[in-house]
Formats: C-alpha cells, sequence, structure tokens
C-alpha cells in the first residue's frame, strides 16, 4: 500500500477529512439498527463505513510517512484559478438558472468562460456562445425533449410564433 | 426465428440504424477528443435520453461506446495523447509512425483490426452469453454478492495507484447506493432527517459530477496545450498487410474478448496485456516496439474493440458490469425498466439479441466512418480546449437538470464534480465509486437473503461457500486479490526470486 510519491499540497487535510467523514457515516450506520441482526437494514452500511474508516486511517498513515512536495503550490497545481472560477461559474449558472431561464444564462456563462479560457477578444466569444447555445438549444429542446427554464424568455410565445410562421407558409 | 426477428430490429428500422450511425459517429469524436471521455458521454446522454423508448436510447449509446473505443487511437496516434485510456498502448508505436509522416496508414490499419477485433467480441458474446445466463440461473445470493465484491475488488485494484484507495472508492460508491429509504423495511438510511435524501442521491447526478465535471476540471489544468498539425496520406491497408498480421491479431482479439468479460476489467488493461503480449509472440518486428511496429498497433486496438463485446456478458447475463462504462449502460439499462441478470436473457431474449445487432452495426459503422472523412477529422481534433470545455460543463449541467428537471441535481451533480476533482487528484480511482453505486442494491439485497437463508450464522455461511465450487472460486479469488496486495505476498515472492 505504501507509495514512494511525495505528498501533495492538501493531501493530508483532504485525507483527515476523509477518515472523519468516514467515522461520522459509521455513527449515522450504526445508528440505522445498531447490531439488531446480521440481516437488519444498517449491516451493509456499516460494513461499508467501517471499511471506509480502516481504508482512511491507512491512507492517513501512509500520506504521514511521504514527505510533502517541494515543487508543488496549492494554489498552482491543486486549486488554480481558472478551476476556482469554473466552480464559482457553475454554482452561479445553477443559481440563475430558474430566475432568467436556459437561454440567457447559457449564454452568459459560456461567453464569460471562452472569453477567460480560450483569452479570445470579446465580439468571437459572443459570436461563438450564441451559435452553441442555438445549436444545444434545438437539439436538447427539440430532438431530446428536455425542458428548460424558460425565465425571461417568453419561450412558449416564440415557438408558437415560429409554428404560425411555418404554418402561414404551408398554407 | 425470434432470434432472428429480434436480431432484425436495428436493422430493418431507419431510426434505430440511423442513431446507431449518429452514435458510432460521435463516439469517434468523443474518444478522440481528449478530455471528451466515453464513459462522460454516455453518462451525459442518459440523461436526455431517459425519456425515450427503450431501443432508441441504447442505439445511441451502443454506437458512442463502439466508436468511442476506436476513437481514442486516433489522437493517440495523431498526437500522442490516447483519447481515452484503452489507447495508450496504441499512442506507444501509432505516434512515432505518425512522426515518420505515416499516420494515414496507422490509421487504416487500427480502423481495420478495430473492426475485426469488434466482430470477435460481439461473436463471443453472441456464443457465450446464453451458455453463462443458463449457468448463471443455478446462482445462489452469496455467489452475486461475491461477484459484486469481486467487481468493485477489480476495479479498485487495477484502475488506481493503490488498493486501499480503491477499496474506499468501491465502500464509498456502496454508501452512496444505499442512501434513502431501505427497500425492504422502509427503513431511512444515511438520510440525517432530511425529505431531499429520501428517495436516494441521484444515480445520474452522480455519475455526471464525477466524470463531467471532475474530468472537465482536471482539464483545466492542460488548457492550453497547443494541439499539433498532422498530415495524414494513405489510408486504406493493402490485404498482404492486413493478412500478415491476421493470426497476431485473432490472438489480441480473443485476449481482449476473455479480459473484457472478467468483471471489473475493460478495454484499457485488455489492451496493455495484449500489447505485452504482441512484444512476446513477435520475434522479428520489421520496425521494433516503440518505434513504430504495426503489430503494437494490431494488438491493442484488436483488443480494445474485443472488450467491448466480452463486457456485455457478465453485464447482460449477470448484471456485474465490465467496466466504467458498462456500469452506465447497467444504470441506463434499471432507468428503463429493465433488470440486466440471468432473468433478463429468459423473460426479454429480444433485448439481449437486439443490443448483439446493434454492437454489430455499430461495428461496420466505425469501420465506414473510421476509413472516411479522416482530413477533416484532424480539423476538429484540433480545436482548443480552451473552447470545448466550458460546452462540455454546459452539457453536464443540462444533463443533470434534465433528469427530473430538479436543481437540487445540478448541486449534487456540482457536489460530486468538486469533490470527485479532490479524489482524482489525491490519486482515488473514480470507476469503483460508480461500480459502487451500481452494484450496492445487488450486493445489499444478496447479502441478506443469503444471510438470512442460513439462519443468520455466518459460519453457515461460510461453510456453505466452502461446500459450493463456484463459490469457493468466487471467495478464493477474492482473498487472492487482497493478499496479493500485501506486502507479505511481496516478500513469498522476492524470497521465491531470489
Amino acid at each position: 500500500m505504501q507509495t514512494t510519491q511525495p505528498r501533495r499540497p492538501g493531501e493530508l487535510v483532504f485525507t483527515i477529512l476523509m477518515a472523519l467523514g468516514s467515522l461520522f457515516l459509521l455513527w449515522s450506520a450504526y445508528g440505522i439498527s445498531g447490531f439488531e441482526a446480521l440481516s437488519a437494514p444498517g449491516a451493509i452500511p456499516m460494513v461499508t463505513a467501517a471499511t471506509m474508516l480502516i481504508c482512511a486511517l491507512m491512507i492517513l498513515r501512509d500520506t504521514l510517512r511521504r514527505s510533502p512536495v517541494t515543487s508543488e503550490k496549492l494554489e498552482r497545481d491543486i486549486l488554480p484559478l481558472p478551476v476556482v472560477v469554473t466552480i464559482a461559474m457553475i454554482t452561479a449558472y445553477a443559481l440563475l438558472l430558474k430566475p432568467l431561464g436556459f437561454v440567457p444564462t447559457s449564454f452568459v456563462f459560456l461567453a464569460v468562460m471562452i472569453r477567460y479560457l480560450a483569452r479570445c477578444t470579446l465580439p468571437r466569444a459572443l459570436l461563438l456562445s450564441v451559435v452553441i447555445v442555438a445549436v444545444i438549444y434545438l437539439v436538447f429542446r427539440l430532438v431530446f425533449t428536455v425542458l428548460m427554464p424558460a425565465g425571461i424568455v417568453p419561450e412558449a410565445e416564440i415557438i408558437a410564433w415560429v409554428k404560425a410562421l411555418f404554418a402561414g407558409k404551408g398554407n | 426465428m425470434d432470434v432472428l426477428q429480434s436480431l432484425l430490429i436495428p436493422i430493418l428500422n431507419p431510426e434505430l440504424l440511423g442513431l446507431i450511425a449518429l452514435g458510432t459517429f460521435a463516439g469517434i469524436y468523443v474518444g478522440a477528443i481528449p478530455g471528451l471521455s466515453v464513459t462522460m458521454a454516455v453518462s451525459i446522454l442518459i440523461s436526455f435520453t431517459f425519456s425515450w423508448e427503450v431501443y432508441p436510447a441504447l442505439a445511441l449509446m451502443i454506437g458512442i461506446y463502439m466508436g468511442g473505443v476506436y476513437g481514442g487511437s486516433r489522437t493517440a496516434i495523431l498526437l500522442n495523447i490516447p483519447g481515452a485510456p484503452a489507447a495508450i498502448a496504441t499512442a506507444l508505436d501509432g505516434y512515432p509512425l505518425a512522426q515518420k509522416g505515416l499516420a494515414g496508414e496507422a490509421i487504416g490499419i487500427v480502423t481495420v483490426v478495430s473492426f475485426i477485433g469488434g466482430f470477435i467480441g460481439i461473436f463471443a458474446l453472441a456464443l457465450f452469453a446464453p451458455l453463462l445466463a443458463d449457468f448463471a440461473i443455478r446462482f445462489q445470493p452469496r455467489d452475486y454478492m461475491l461477484l459484486a465484491v469481486l467487481g468493485i475488488l477489480l476495479v479498485g485494484s487495477l484502475s488506481g495507484d493503490s488498493l486501499v484507495k480503491g477499496i474506499f472508492a468501491g465502500a464509498l460508491g456502496i454508501g452512496l447506493g444505499s442512501v434513502g429509504m431501505d427497500p425492504l423495511t422502509y427503513t431511512e438510511r444515511f438520510t440525517f432527517g432530511t425529505d431531499a435524501l429520501r428517495s436516494g442521491v441521484s444515480f445520474v447526478a452522480v455519475m455526471i459530477g464525477m466524470f463531467g465535471i471532475s474530468e472537465g476540471l482536471m482539464q483545466l489544468h492542460t488548457v492550453n496545450t497547443a494541439a499539433v498539425k498532422q498530415k495524414i496520406g494513405r489510408i486504406i491497408p493493402s490485404w498482404p498487410l492486413v493478412r500478415k498480421h491476421l493470426p497476431l491479431g485473432l490472438q489480441t482479439s480473443s485476449i481482449g474478448t476473455v479480459i473484457g468479460a472478467l468483471p471489473g476489467t475493460g478495454g484499457d488493461i485488455a489492451a496493455l496485456i495484449a500489447y505485452d503480449h504482441a512484444t512476446r509472440v513477435t520475434r522479428n518486428p520489421e520496425v521494433p516496439f516503440g518505434k513504430g511496429a504495426i503489430e503494437g498497433l494490431v494488438a491493442p486496438e484488436t483488443a480494445n474493440n474485443a472488450a467491448v463485446g466480452g463486457a456485455f456478458i457478465p453485464m447482460l447475463t449477470l448484471g456485474i458490469p465490465g467496466d466504467a462504462v458498462t456500469a452506465i449502460m447497467i444504470g441506463a439499462l434499471f432507468i428503463h425498466g429493465l433488470n440486466p441478470g440471468p432473468m433478463l436473457m429468459v423473460e426479454q431474449p429480444d433485448m439481449f439479441w437486439f443490443i448483439v445487432s446493434a454492437l454489430g452495426l455499430a461495428n461496420v459503422f466505425m469501420l465506414i466512418f473510421g476509413l472516411t472523412g479522416i482530413k477533416i477529422f484532424v480539423k476538429i481534433v484540433e480545436l482548443p480546449r480552451a473552447m470545448l470545455l466550458p460546452v462540455i460543463l454546459l452539457l453536464s449541467i443540462v444533463g443533470a437538470y434534465a433528469v427530473s428537471n430538479s436543481l437540487a441535481d445540478v448541486y449534487w451533480m456540482l457536489g460530486f464534480g468538486v469533490f470527485g476533482y479532490f479524489l482524482k487528484l489525491y490519486g482515488y480511482p473514480l470507476g469503483p465509486v460508480i461500480l459502487g453505486v451500481i452494484l450496492s442494491r445487488l450486493l445489499d439485497d444478496n447479502w441478506r437473503r443469503a444471510i438470512i437463508s442460513e439462519q443468520e450464522s455466518l459460519w453457515m455461511l461460510l461453510k456453505g461457500t466452502l461446500a459450493s465450487p463456484l463459490s469457493l472460486v468466487l471467495f478464493a479469488t477474492v482473498i487472492l486479490i487482497f493478499v496479493s496486495k500485501t506486502p507479505l505476498w511481496g516478500m513469498i515472492f522476492r524470497k521465491k526470486a531470489g
């Protein structure tokens, strides 16, 4: 089990959290049905949580034995800015999806992310976002019939208008 | 006659045929583009197709799986970046060929041998799965329990750098799978008194988080790596070249099928073992291995495509997934109300033969698409990752939301995505987590059946296990995996070697 790789930044904290989390889960699993019977609903959860705890303690022992890596930094190699920004953007997306709706939220998300990650010009990022959102919307809304929050966009009216337009053409 | 009718379903239905073709085409690109994985694509796709009929949903997913396993070889050859883990061995000889200006030839031979390997795996599936299903009907609950443990252990031991981390990940998956109301006694498990957890954690949210978001976050570390430009020459390989490597291809296809059929192993391991086999049986390669040997392309590519058919054998006959992708496919079958396992073959043989036929068609489409449109393909693969990643993330979010139109699933997905990212960073394999979630119910139900049938006695259960040849083999294998990873095992073998 012992590995020779040096300990990465944050690894010790993560391993301690895993061990504490496993201990908490074992306590919760014990609360399901205690040691009532081997076939009780809490039996497998207890074995599972106990396995996690034993493994987490073994990993912790191994992590403590390894020397920390000197060439890596937490803010550069574990949680670099693009990762933090992306997590924040996904959270913001989830928060804004219902009030704003799928189309505007996705457009803003893509435009900001493409501009930030690809470092392209703003008009290019906006244009790409429009095209991608249009394709995703057409494929998933019409082909996969996925219902997404309409939000501020009067989607039903637009679809009805497009349908009426085509119906009119057909006449 | 019924078999023939089921085999003809996807062939005679233009919609299904089109979906298999579309899936295979998309799969080649998904498999080829570094940062996109088949597991990721299939997990996102489940959320979009769960309202479909089962045949079209499966047709699309099977196409993506088959195309994706092959597609990984493209970027392995062109850019020395395997698009999928199953193509790691392909890069060893594929990229040196591309450097010599022979990328077209390499892609051509890889396409043809992948097709051959794919058919051998599908043939094995059609031949052996019905036999295994007949045998599996006689399995006892303890055998299923042991098979579930074995599957998780094998994935845990083979997919990461440490067995302990693999077991931790597998146990975590089983724990996640137990969240909610116990289906037998309606007791709450790991719900912490919250209503949101009573119906359990959304499997699709866990899956998209672990394979979509966490992979996307990992890719951010290398987001600005520039793509290498390539030139493509002749593509379709000559018949003498194919004939020359056919014997090796047949051997490695068999290896791929067997390894793919073992619970917990998949195309990536099959490809590496096949490559190793090729280096040992090829006495005088025209070009040394690692410098552009055709044998080094034939072996892994036949094996990983043969492993696709092989992986469906335990999945359809025992309900045990072969690897992460088949674990997700099992999830898809569950979502569509099917129950993979020996009874599927008895109750719905049409489903089995449909899958065989769809795999065969996907294999043919793989050959067609593989030998055409390579120049356009090269352009698409050169798309910067910085533009692809936001789209992948957006699709993941939409996918998680679409399952039950619930924002809670998006938060779960994000939570598991961030958690999966840290697990990956610190060397924990994610495959066992998904396998654990999928197998949790099978393990729990069969453990309880087994122990109740032995009057709640562990001693009786052990006696029963030792008295049955099948249970004994499974039990011994589980013990062997444990022991083989202990320092004691290493000491014994070092002493023997000394």
